[in-house]
């Protein structure tokens, strides 16, 4: 039986103007009450840090930090924002679950590029689908100021080898394609990781194609 | 006639409380990972009622004790996991203590 579960709209209008960054595949609110720190070192490329709390499971707000490094030439940004993410669509399945997620928020964006810092606008989107066994999302990023517009696009396929419970720890093998427009890097990014998680705990950890490390930690609590 | 008052109201309270399941059981959609576990078991614990809660991703399941002389209506239930993102499908009352449910789940899973 698929059911459907749709969140408030009237907290669409809230997201329109704020902005958004990526993560590597977790959902960008875990459930309601709950707070979510994360952490990822994205192959050199990325670096970022979050903090929300969500007040429901449709949404949640916070901030963080984001770096990027170009891999085509020395070019850095980096930007510190507040956000908000909101749930737009859940389907509840009784073996599975898929949901639509938006975000956006505002920043402070400052680089090697440019004088001082500019205002940072940024929205973002995500669908993913999970069951016990396979999980898969696909996840778009726009960061623009008036230096700078760049996007991140960021599908993962996961299996895992077995299905976990609520007492022990899950295992996943994932596979990401990671694309950055804006001068940060030509082609796709190819990752292979492993991801892990038990309670509230979640780590990510592989290399890309090219050798470089990624990494992801993620509680909720 | 005194007495009679008394053994009708003790037996009126007695058969309340046997009323009242020992575990409530709740079939749930959209339970996938222990994130999902771990949000309704936030959820389910702020009853002041609740003694134990458990969750079983296999089953689909959400178990919840109550303390003794307590209860959380169906709808309360209900309510609380809607809130928490998620589908209750069914919920149906057990005399199966929660520790026997949860005893159950585990061979289950062996």
């Amino acid at each position: 039986m698929l059911t459907l579960i749709r969140a408030p709209s009237g907290a669409c209008a809230v997201l329109a103007l704020l902005c958004a960054a990526p993560d590597a595949g977790a959902k960008p609110i875990a459930f309601a009450n709950g707070t979510t720190v994360m952490a990822e070192y994205g192959a050199g490329t990325m670096l970022e840090g979050q903090a929300f709390y969500a007040s429901t499971y449709w949404l949640s707000s916070g901030g963080g930090y984001v770096r990027f490094n170009s891999d085509i030439n020395p070019v850095n940004r980096e930007i510190a924002y507040l956000r908000v993410n909101y749930l737009a669509k859940r389907w509840n399945l009784p073996s599975a679950q898929a949901n639509i997620f938006v975000w956006g928020g505002l920043g402070s964006a400052a680089g090697n590029t440019f004088d001082g810092t500019r205002l940072a606008r940024n929205v973002g989107a995500q669908f993913d689908y999970e069951t016990r066994r396979v999980y898969m999302s696909a996840k778009s990023d726009l960061w623009d100021c008036s230096e700078f517009s760049q996007r991140v696009d960021t599908m993962q396929f996961g299996f895992a080898p077995y299905a976990h419970d609520y007492s022990t720890l899950a295992t996943w093998f994932v596979i990401q394609a990671r694309n950055y427009t804006g001068q940060i890097r030509h082609g796709v990014e190819w990752a292979a990781l492993v991801r892990l998680f038990k309670g509230g705990a979640w780590i990510d950890a592989g290399v890309t194609a090219d050798g470089k490390p990624q990494v992801m930690a993620m509680f909720n609590f | 006639m005194k007495i009679l008052k008394t053994a009708l109201a003790t037996l009126l309270v007695g058969f309340a409380l046997a009323g009242h399941a020992a575990t409530i059981e709740m079939e749930v959609n959209g339970l996938v990972c222990a994130f999902c576990a771990q949000g309704i078991e936030k959820k389910l614990r702020a009853f002041p009622a609740t003694s134990d809660v458990v969750v079983s991703l296999e089953e689909r399941l959400v178990a919840v004790s109550t303390k003794d002389g307590q209860d959380i209506s169906d709808e309360e239930l209900r309510r609380a996991l809607t809130d928490a993102g998620y589908t209750v499908v069914g919920i149906r009352r057990e005399t199966e203590s929660i520790d026997a449910v949860r005893d159950r789940l585990k061979e289950a899973s062996h």
